[in-house]
């Protein structure tokens, strides 16, 4: 069931209050958050976010597409190796 | 035969089911549109008089997007997740599920036929 209309979107309220205050005194700053839910509105557009993965920050420059989206959304959080056998295949390819 | 948005609709059939033939039209659809055009949803295709597709084409026309311009649409919506690097659009770049479903077992839709890996030989019964 999504979120009610009635409550808006959901943003971390330091967050927001950060974007609120770059965006007052007209600055671009990179701001690190771990709130991956928070929702991403119209005043995130154009600044740079380092979302927390629970391993370290990935940097992500805001553009109009991902309003509505959530932070979490575009800093992944499962690194793809590879299945086991596959590897062992292009080592031999490769060696 | 009547032809409607490029789609030839199967004249054996009442209209009811010959117009989910078109991409975009389902049950609930093609029911809406035969109660706007006023017309019997239990009539046959073949039944249908050169005003009545008239009036069904006009109804579809002006309030549903089909066809062409759907699937256009529909691949516009899964390239805007891929370009914005956002989590479904990764799913989508890989051909694996984006809601969330288990891929250890089935999710055959996506994945395409089975691959065999060389090399993985336990579990013979599973494949």
């Amino acid at each position: 069931m999504p979120r009610s209309v009635k409550k808006g979107p959901y943003i971390h309220y330091k967050l927001a209050a950060r974007i609120k205050q770059l965006n007052d005194t007209n600055q671009k700053k990179i701001i690190k958050t771990w709130s991956r839910a928070s929702v991403i509105t119209p005043d995130f557009v154009g600044h740079t976010i380092a979302v927390h993965n629970g391993n370290k920050m990935i940097p992500i420059f805001i553009t109009e597409n991902m309003v509505g989206h959530k932070l979490g959304e575009f800093s992944p959080t499962r690194i793809f190796r590879g299945h086991p056998g596959t590897k062992a295949e292009k080592a031999a390819k490769a060696g | 035969m009547a032809r409607i948005s490029g789609v030839d609709l199967p004249k054996n059939k009442k209209v009811l089911y010959g117009l989910q033939y078109i991409y975009g039209i389902g049950h609930h659809t093609s029911a809406d549109i035969l109660s706007k055009a006023k017309i019997d949803p239990n009539r046959k295709i073949s039944d249908l008089t050169e005003e009545d597709v008239a009036e069904i084409r006009a109804v579809l026309t002006s309030e549903y997007k089909v066809e062409g311009a759907l699937r256009s649409e529909v691949q516009q919506n899964v390239k805007r997740l891929m370009d914005i690097g956002s989590y479904r659009g990764i799913r989508h770049r890989k051909g694996l599920p984006a809601r969330g479903q288990r891929t250890r077992t089935n999710s055959r839709t996506r994945k395409g036929k089975r691959k065999t890996v060389a090399g993985k030989k336990k579990t013979p019964t599973k494949k």
